[in-house]
């Protein structure tokens, strides 16, 4: 492990395991993104960011950057070819699946990565991923539409369970937000409708450049 | 007495107003959902929570199907012809 010095006069450490600087924070940032997207969050970190609390504003055109989609990219191509690398190639349907999970699994650990460990749900992804697994489809139900009147009647009055009620399906759907605060909640949700438009775009800029290239085999010597 | 007001309002950090909240909510997610929504200026909070969860779902189910392209491509594909696709594909 050694010491960097940052710009911003904080120091981090950059450790060997986890391919990232972990700032005194404890957040994680990285090497590979520092370099273009480091000017504006260290800025708005500043020298006192660690002692009061923090107000982020979100910036959520951090994903929409090529920059931020080309680091995602590059990094979850290394995955990929982990994913490759490790389970055994058979031709089982059960493999294919857990294939395309491992796949899954891999981008959305890139871009809980390419969040920099700034948001809740990338940390949650981060450790452990055992908060996605169960997604049950029946548990949304559709809105009545005699009920949506008297949603809207009983929503003048404060927020009434419905209200929550979705709000704690929304809560599912992210990872590590189910017992967040209204206002902390539509924050992380927010950012991580962005990061997965972005995520999106990316697998489909990778999917789409592998089956150019594996349709037109122009044999590149390696 | 807090049993009544702990039902309606998570009352973790700071006084948060419902009107707050509300604000809040239809500013991020009409921000995100501009090319959805439409002209929808007046949308209710369970609308909009509503379609939020939706448009969740319909991400994660794209990113699903693109993982599935993903790796059946990259079985198909030899690793180094994929990367230097990829790479290619980052500089147009």
């Amino acid at each position: 492990m050694r010491a960097v010095a940052r710009s911003d006069g904080s120091h981090a450490i950059w450790t060997e395991a986890s391919e990232g600087f972990v700032s005194e924070g404890g957040r994680l940032w990285f090497g590979m993104a520092i370099s273009n997207a480091e000017g504006e969050s260290a800025a708005k970190e500043g020298g006192g960011g660690r002692k009061r609390k923090r107000r982020e504003e979100p910036s959520l055109a951090k994903w929409r950057t090529q920059g931020e989609q080309r680091t995602y990219s590059t990094k979850l191509v290394e995955a990929l070819r982990r994913v490759r690398r490790s389970p055994p190639s058979g031709a089982t349907a059960t493999t294919d699946h857990a294939r395309s999970r491992a796949v899954r699994e891999a981008a959305d650990r890139a871009l809980a990565v390419a969040a920099r460990g700034r948001t809740r749900w990338s940390r949650a992804i981060l450790s452990g991923r055992t908060l996605k697994r169960r997604i049950r489809p029946s548990c949304f139900r559709p809105k009545p539409v005699g009920s949506s009147a008297a949603a809207r009647a009983a929503a003048e009055r404060g927020k009434p369970a419905t209200l929550e009620k979705k709000a704690r399906v929304l809560g599912r759907l992210v990872p590590g937000c189910r017992k967040l605060s209204l206002p902390t909640l539509l924050e992380e949700v927010s950012d991580y409708i962005a990061a997965l438009e972005m995520q999106v775009r990316a697998m489909s800029a990778i999917a789409d450049a592998l089956s150019a290239a594996s349709s037109a085999p122009a044999a590149e010597p390696m | 007495m807090s049993s009544r007001r702990s039902r309606s309002r998570q009352s973790s950090s700071g006084r948060i107003t419902d009107r707050q909240i509300d604000d809040l909510m239809s500013k991020l997610q009409s921000l995100l959902h501009d090319a959805r929504l439409g002209s929808h200026d007046r949308a209710s909070a369970a609308k909009v929570l509503q379609d939020t969860c939706s448009y969740i779902r319909s991400l994660h189910r794209e990113v699903d199907d693109l993982s599935e392209r993903l790796s059946e491509l990259l079985d198909a594909a030899g690793v180094s012809s994929a990367q230097a696709a990829i790479i290619r594909s980052l500089f147009m």
